[in-house]
Parts: structure tokens; sequence; C-alpha cells
């Protein structure tokens, strides 16, 4: 269970003002559940994403993960990020063993390991070869597999599959709702999409920039239906998805500095 | 000749031309490095060639210019008999010591440095300013200061050299410890690394390409900083054997050790690209 109380990052501006990045952000993050944020381009999603990371520290507020105050990165958490950050020197199977290698398992038992998560991903052919020889899509579910490997407690992904074409996006989107339907990892997912934040959240929390607060919160379960199927196109043309995305929309685009909902 | 016979003919016409089959197939393409491979090759001949013409033709004084057969009869006899004290081998094992010697230091002394320069602010802002000061001289101005120091003998010349190869070395060293993504230290920090873990499975492999870059500077400037010292102060070594066959205008000896040194820098670019090919073949990828 992740516990975010009146969280608050300042950031200070070039011109000596202060940006309010992060705005008394309250929100609860459950075991099993997928908590999608979306909102226009900087409403401090990354802020939010970095500072459960522990890459950043809070002004205000606390963070905690089971009841542990969250002050720094860790094991506990696992990342996955929009631009890859494989090794180049090692080869994809030991950039997926690496946060094993780090948690002093031995190299025949977490190369099994992840071997076993390399499958998982569909990777199982490209274990031995270099990064810098996969595709996006690909280095993007090494990503994963890698994230998954020390099996943290939550995953949080900052617009993992924003660099990625639609179709690749898709197989992904797939990949990742079948993950969570196995394992029940509880996940904060990032995105600028709509569409991307109601076929994945069992949870959608729409942000508003400068301040950047949460707007609005839907329960949404799609992605329970999607995770079963891997078939999106019924749930995109569902009377209760579209109108939650018009909905969401509105939000998103309601002209700034006009108050907020609720 | 039947079609049939070998079914791979069949489609011999229908196959790209060789250079775009080449980029449709994932083989490097090499033909970009065998070229100006060919295209030097042809240049070197051509200066050679305008060398023994020059010479054959008289245009210049043999003083000045001495024929390619002139250098290499020298080539032969100072091999073999010696010139200034020593044969060609022991002027250029001499310099090749100095300057294996110089570039072990650097790197010994550099690297480790840099590292830390690059880790902490405190140090990189106490050891910048007297190696930035000493860079920015050009080393035959302290020379001088470092004969008086450390007298005429080795010393001398190892310090000299070391100091610049030191300072490239240790630059880039710190270059490098900065210049690794902070994306790349948060995923490996969420991933549990420790401080030690970190530096040592992320910082140093990441700061790498940098330090081969900073070697390679190095020897460029250990190599000029070599033979200067040694054209000034040395009883040994390609510098000393050129100046004293200067003295004698001895302009044949004079290219046989211009010639040896241009060996030495150009199989020193080799082993620099060979050493980055084994250590960091993922360069600029990713
Ligand atoms: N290091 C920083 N220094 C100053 N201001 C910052 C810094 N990082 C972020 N900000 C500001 O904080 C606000 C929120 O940034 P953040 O990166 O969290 O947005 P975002 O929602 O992730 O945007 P995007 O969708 O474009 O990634 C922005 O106004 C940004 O300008
Ligand atoms: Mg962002």
């Amino acid at each position: 269970m992740l516990q975010i109380r009146d969280a608050s990052v300042t950031f200070p501006a070039s011109d000596g003002s202060a940006v309010h990045a992060l705005d008394h952000v309250s929100l609860d993050i459950a075991p099993d559940s997928i908590v999608v944020a979306v909102g226009a381009s900087g409403c401090g999603k990354s802020t939010l994403l970095n500072a459960i990371a522990g890459f950043l520290p809070l002004t205000e507020g606390s963070i905690m993960l089971d009841g542990e105050e969250i002050d720094r990165p860790g094991g506990d958490r696992g990342v996955v990020f929009q631009k890859d950050t494989l090794l180049p020197w090692a080869s994809v199977v030991d950039n997926v063993a690496l946060g094993l290698k780090f948690a002093g398992v031995a190299k025949t038992a977490r190369r099994e390991r992840a071997r076993e998560l390399l499958d998982l991903v569909g990777l199982a052919d490209f274990a031995d070869k270099p990064p810098y020889e996969l595709s996006g899509g690909m280095r993007q579910r090494v990503g994963l597999a890698r994230a998954l490997a020390t099996d943290p407690k939550i995953l949080l992904m900052d617009e993992p599959f924003g660099a990625l074409d639609s179709l690749t996006r898709e197989t992904m989107q797939q990949l990742l709702a079948s993950i969570w339907a196995r394992t029940g990892k509880q996940i904060l997912f990032i995105t600028h999409s709509i569409e991307e934040a109601l076929t994945l959240g069992t949870t959608v929390v729409v942000m508003s920039p400068r301040p950047g607060r949460i707007v609005a919160r839907f329960e949404a379960g799609f992605v329970r239906e999607f995770a079963e199927t891997g078939d999106i196109g019924p749930i995109l043309s569902d009377p209760n998805f579209i109108q939650l995305r018009e909905e969401i929309r509105a939000l998103i685009h309601r002209p700034a500095g006009k108050g907020t909902l609720q | 000749m039947t079609l049939a016979a070998d079914p791979r003919a069949v489609f011999t016409h229908v196959q790209p031309a060789p250079k775009l089959r080449r980029q449709l197939t994932n083989e490097p393409i090499k033909s970009v490095s065998s070229g100006t491979l060919l295209i030097s090759t042809i240049t070197l001949l051509a200066l050679l060639a305008l060398w023994f013409v020059a010479t054959q033709l008289g245009w210049a004084s043999p003083l000045f210019l001495p024929s390619p057969a002139e250098v290499l009869t020298q080539f032969h006899a100072v091999a073999i008999d010696g010139y200034a004290d020593g044969t060609l081998i022991q002027h250029t094992l001499a310099s090749l010591g100095r300057i294996l010697v110089a570039l072990a230091i650097g790197v010994v002394l550099g690297v480790p440095l840099g590292l830390l320069m690059g880790l902490n602010r405190w140090i990189r802002g106490t050891l910048s300013v007297p190696i930035g000061l000493y860079w920015g001289l050009p080393p035959l101005a302290y020379l001088p200061l470092l004969i008086i120091w450390l007298g005429i003998g080795e010393s001398s010349k190892i310090v000299l050299l070391s100091l610049s190869t030191f300072a490239p070395i240790c630059f880039s060293a710190q270059a490098g410890v900065r210049s690794v993504p902070a994306e790349r230290i948060n995923a490996a920090l969420s991933l549990g690394a420790t401080r030690l873990r970190l530096f040592t499975n992320i910082i140093l492999p990441s700061a790498l390409p940098e330090i081969l870059t900073g070697l390679r500077i190095a020897v460029a400037a250990g190599l000029s900083c070599l033979v200067a010292a040694e054209l000034i102060a040395a009883r040994s070594g390609l510098g000393y054997m050129i100046m004293s066959a200067a003295n004698f205008l001895s302009t044949d000896v004079v290219f046989v050790g211009l010639i040896l040194i241009a060996i030495l820098a150009f199989l020193f670019a080799i082993g620099m690209r060979w050493l980055e090919r084994k250590l960091v073949p993922w360069k600029g990828k990713i």
C-alpha cells in the first residue's frame, strides 16, 4: 500500500519565483491496482513519480510505502523510464539481472531468473544480444523485465510507451495488462493519452497544472476485460468508456485558472 | 550453360547491385574505411614519388633534401653501426620507454584522481586549479625549471612527459564521470545499487569511452613533448639523434629519425583503435 499525504514539491524558477509542481497531493495506491495519472504537459506527473521513486525530495508532506517513509531510491520500487536506460556494455539478460546482481544473487541463479522474465515479455531469443541491437519497443520490454526481476512492491512507469508507434504501443499495453493480471502488482502509470489511461487504469486520476493538483478521480474496470481478451476494440467502443473519455477530455482541456472540480 | 543447373543463377539478374545488397543485409559497410585507406595509400606513394623526382632532377641540394636512396642507405648504416652513441634500435627504445613510462604514470595517477574529481565537488574545486594552471603552459616553457630541480638525467624528462599525459587523462576521467546520464544513475539506484556498486557497475564503465579519448590525447601530447625534450636535453632517443645529426648537417639521418617518429605515432594510433574496439565496442551506441 502506497500512501501519499499532502505531498508538495516546489522548484525555484530561473526568474526567482517558485514553481508549484505538486501542490498538496494525496493519493493511495492499493495492492492489486493500477493507478494511472493523466494530464496536460507540465502538470507535475513526472514530479509525482520521481518523488515516489525517491529521486526528488518533497518540500512538504509524506509518502509511505507499507508504513515506511520514502526518502531515497530503493529496490522496493521498480521504475520503467520513458527513455530506456539499459547498459550498452551488458547483454540483454545481464541487464535484466542487474537488480538481482545488486541484491547479491549468484550469477547462474540471477541469469536463470532473468531468462524467465525475458520469456514473460517475449524476448527469450534476444537474451544474449547487446541492447542496442534491439528495437525501441523491445528495449522497453527489457526495461519492464528488469524492473520486475527484483519483485518490487510497486512498479512506477513514466510514459513508458510514449515514444512507441501505435501498433507496438498496443502490444505493450496488452503485455502490461496480462502481467498485472498474473502478478497483481500495484502500478503507478503516467501517460498523456486518455485512452491509454482508461484502458490500463483501475483508477484514473486527472491532474491539472500550475499548481500541480489532482482534480478528479475515476474508477474504471476496463483493464480486467482487456487482460482477459487482449482485444482493445470492444473496449474503445464501449459507451461507458466513451463517456468517461469525454469527461476526462473536458477536464483536461478546461481553460486554466477556472477553479477546481469537486 | 543451363540456368537450371544452378538455381541461384536464375536470380542473378534480379539481384541488387553489390553496394545496395550490402546495405540490405546487415553486415557492416566496410567500404568507407577501406575506401579512404586506398586513397591514403595512393597519396603516400605520390608523395614518395614526388620526393624521388625532386631529388632526381636536382630541385634541391642534397644538403636540404637527401634522396630516398641516401636515406635508405643511412637507415641501414644507423641501424647497424649506430649514430650519436647508439644504434637506431637503442634510440627508438629509449624514446619508446620514456613515453610508455609517462603514459603509465599518467594513467595510474590521472584516472583515479580524475574519477575522484568527477565524484566530489571539493576535490574537483581544489585540484582543477593547479592542473589547469600548468596544463595551460607550453611544456617546453617549464622544462628548464624541471632541469634545474631534477637535473638533466632521465627524471626531468619523465616528469615533463608525465605532466603532459596526466592532465588530459585526468580531465577526461572527470568529464566521463560527469557525463553519466542522471537517468542511468537513478535507474541503478532504484534497482537497489549501493554507492560502491553504483561506482563499479555504472559510473566506471560509463566513463571508460571518455577515458580512452583522454588517453588518445595524452599519446599525442606525450609524443610531441618527448621529441622536443630530447632535442633540448638528452643523451639518447630519436629527438637527440635528430639534433646531433642536424648539428653536423646530416640531413639524411634527420630524415631517418623523422620517419621513425612518424611510424611510432602511427603504431600508437593503431594501438589506440585496437584498445577502443576491445574495451568499448559499444561506444556511441544508445
Ligand atoms: N528541475 C526543475 N526545476 C524547475 N522546474 C521544474 C523542474 N522539474 C520540473 N519543473 C516544473 O514543474 C512542473 C511539472 O513538471 P513535470 O515534469 O512533473 O511535468 P509532467 O506532467 O511530467 O509533464 P510532461 O507530461 O511534459 O512530462 C513544470 O511546470 C516544470 O516546468
Ligand atoms: Mg513527465
